[in-house]
């Protein structure tokens, strides 16, 4: 299931689409970076009956609930940055090395040890501060929030509590189409620097736990968004267009498997119509897009249950863990009362200035981020469908502009990508980049489909050629003489050589079975290679077959 | 703000833990993350608290609850040491009385004591060369792994 995740061509939704020679229909894409639950038309036809049953049922309650009740979520996000090296030491910044390798006096806590900055620690910041539309304080300062924990060497985790390096800001997205398409804007409350504590592993069995302190430091930029979103829907997206922007940005790799990227979600629902907010919950726990949906889902059919109970009161300022097995969220042990984190300014670090030099300079230096491209794509005449495809995945959207910087229409190079070329990069496990096919040679593909020089049959085996071995258009249509031909006699001379050797397919056909025309223009394709200009062909063909004799 | 910056002093001290931990207790409490507001916020409360302190001038603040305090600071007392705890920790915190009623409306907040930001490191990774002793110097260091007692609940 986490392998849905991954940001790759290959895994939105392909398989929906069958053989690779289907050309695309408009609704099959699921565009969301992780859509394990799409209620398009189509899949619906492809998945046995007894799954769409329980899924409309469930999705009709919540429909119901949210009637008479209005779901108020936050969400906090914690990213975990690809910089080489951790936030307060030169330790490396490893995902997956042995474990308590990566470590020294700094980030180990040991008496006398003192952090220093990582400047692509800020960097990053500001990056992701602008392109959330943040304020950034030219003036931060980081604090220590204490709490014992075994896997917190120092007993305090040094983090920005008052003044963040960035707040306000916000973010714009798009509701994919299969859960009812839309623009959102979601607020975006803060943007702070702090460090990462090391992994515990918690023994089933015995009574101790395991701590690898190789992740003890590594930066981390949290992001805290306003209680915009109302729904599990618009929570998941949320969190995608937070992996898609870092990813966008190359702060990180935004992987939730990994741990680059973690959501944990605050909800609390209200009566419609009531102004002050419900008890607010938190859930943690959750290790997928989906999950967080499916999580949020559960959790506004509890709290509405008790509502409609007159036990609202049961509800209390927790924090719940989802249980992906049995798909219901579950209470930690209460906590008794807020955690007193005791913050302070952390007096081993000076203050963070930023020069509005420093910041207007990044700011110059941002890519497109998702949004101007999503914009500008739909500027470009491409559906919405498309849009969202083509946006989601950085390297999928460079590849695109690059095909279409070459001259390719846009429309033909959408499909040619979202259709055959991704259903391959799904099979063979590929990512866009890795492919053989360069962004020249589809352009080319592309140019001579339109002006005639091949047929668009042609055109895909070419494709699959180019796929799996890479090379030349030019040289391909020369090397396998697949020019073409539109010459109406060179056309006319085949179509009454094939007319001539199946008389009786003629008398069937002159005797009302017209559909036979069609084993004709088959005959004349083979016949020529593939070769034939389809549209000539039927023209010339139709002519010969109604003339009289 | 000058509260502040005494902090920062007297936090490198080494009963730093026990009053930053009251001190900034009246901090914490204000639990809306307000920008520097909330600093003339509480200033405000304080002034207008009328409070006796029998050796200083006035103390607006509540006094100390030791106990509380070694217990988030896993320090164990005995009833004496609270006691005797409990009166030192209350002059301190009588100072930044003190200090709190100090007219600062027209000074500009400070985030710090010192006037230079900077001291930024290249993200260029270096290994630390005695590893081995550090984790010889771990007691509970088994199979790689630091062995530590089964703890689910963070607090």
């Amino acid at each position: 299931m986490s392998t849905t995740l991954l940001r790759t061509i290959q895994l939105n939704q392909f398989s929906l689409l069958g053989t690779a020679l289907i050309r695309r229909r408009s609704n099959n894409v699921s565009v969301r970076c992780c859509g394990s639950q799409t209620a398009t038309t189509h899949e619906a036809k492809q998945t046995p009956p007894s799954r769409v049953a329980p899924k409309n049922h469930k999705s009709n309650k919540l429909d119901e609930i949210l009637r008479d009740y209005e779901a108020v979520i936050g969400i906090e996000t914690h990213v975990q940055l690809s910089t080489l090296t951790k936030a307060f030491c030169s330790c490396s910044n490893n995902y997956g090395s042995y474990p308590n390798t990566s470590i020294c006096p700094v980030c180990m806590g040991l008496p006398g040890a003192l952090p220093v900055l990582n400047s692509k620690v800020v960097e990053f910041g500001v990056r992701l501060g602008l392109a959330l539309n943040c304020e950034l304080s030219l003036k931060s300062k980081f604090d220590r929030k204490q709490y014992f924990y075994p896997d917190l060497p120092k007993g305090y985790q040094i983090s920005q509590f008052d003044i963040p390096i960035a707040s306000g800001g916000y973010v714009d997205l798009d509701i994919p189409l299969e859960f009812g398409g839309g623009h959102r804007r979601f607020g975006i409350t803060r943007v702070h620097m702090e460090e990462d504590a090391g992994k515990s592993l918690h023994s089933d069995t015995e009574d101790y736990s395991q701590v690898d302190l190789n992740r003890a430091g590594v930066p981390l930029l949290e992001i805290v968004s306003e209680p915009d979103m109302r729904s599990g829907v618009e929570a998941a997206e949320y969190a995608c267009e937070m992996q898609r922007i870092a990813r966008y940005l190359g702060v990180s790799n935004g992987n939730m498997q990994e741990g680059s990227l973690r959501c944990d979600v605050n909800i609390s629902i209200r009566p419609i119509g009531q102004a002050e907010f419900g008890t607010k919950v938190e859930i943690k726990n959750l290790n997928a897009f989906s999950a967080m949906s499916r999580a949020i889902d559960f959790e506004i059919s509890r709290q509405a249950l008790l509502y409609d109970q007159g036990k609202a009161d049961q509800i209390v300022t927790e924090t719940r863990l989802w249980d992906e097995g049995a798909q219901k969220t579950v209470t930690m042990r209460k906590k008794e009362g807020l955690a007193d984190y005791r913050y302070f300014p952390e007096p081993d670090l000076p203050e963070v200035i930023l020069t509005q030099e420093y910041v207007d300079s990044i700011r110059a230096s941002l890519p497109e981020l998702p949004e101007a491209k999503r914009r500008r794509y739909e500027a470009m005449g491409l559906g919405m469908q498309d849009v969202l495809f083509l946006a989601n995945d950085v390297s999928v959207a460079e590849y695109f502009d690059a095909v279409i910087g070459k001259g390719a229409e846009v429309k033909l190079a959408a499909n040619w990508i979202m259709g055959d070329i991704a259903a391959y990069l799904k099979n063979e496990k590929l990512s866009i980049n890795d492919m053989k096919l360069t962004t020249q040679e589809l352009a080319e593909l592309i140019a001579a489909i339109k002006d005639g020089t091949i047929s668009g049959k042609i055109g895909k085996e070419i494709l699959f050629e180019l796929l799996a071995k890479g090379g030349t258009v030019k040289g391909m249509i020369k090397e396998k003489d697949l020019v073409q031909i539109t010459d109406p006699a060179e056309i006319e001379k085949m179509v009454i050589k094939v007319v001539s050797e199946n008389q009786k397919q003629l008398e069937q056909y002159r005797s009302g079975k017209t559909k036979l025309q069609g084993y004709f223009a088959g005959q004349v394709m083979k016949m020529s290679k593939g070769k034939a200009n389809p549209g000539l062909l039927n023209k010339i063909l139709l002519e010969k077959l109604n003339a009289k004799d | 703000m000058a509260t502040r910056a005494l902090l920062a002093v007297i936090s490198a001290s080494p009963n730093r833990r026990f009053i930053s931990s009251s001190s900034i207790r009246i901090q914490s409490s204000l639990s809306s993350f307000s920008r520097l507001n909330f600093q003339r916020h509480s200033r405000k409360i304080h002034r207008t608290a009328g409070s006796y302190s029998s050796d200083k001038e006035s103390s607006v603040l509540p006094p100390p609850d030791v106990s509380r305090l070694a217990e988030t600071a896993r320090i164990s007392l005995t009833p004496g040491e609270i006691e005797e705890c409990e009166t030192k920790i209350r002059r301190v915190i009588d100072w930044f009385g003190q200090l709190q009623q100090v007219d600062v409306n027209s000074v500009e907040p400070a985030i710090r004591a010192d006037m230079d930001g900077g001291n930024l490191r290249d993200d260029s990774p270096e290994t630390f060369e005695n590893r081995d002793s550090i984790r010889a110097s771990i007691p509970s260091f088994e199979e790689a792994y630091l062995k530590v007692p089964k703890i689910l609940n963070k607090e």
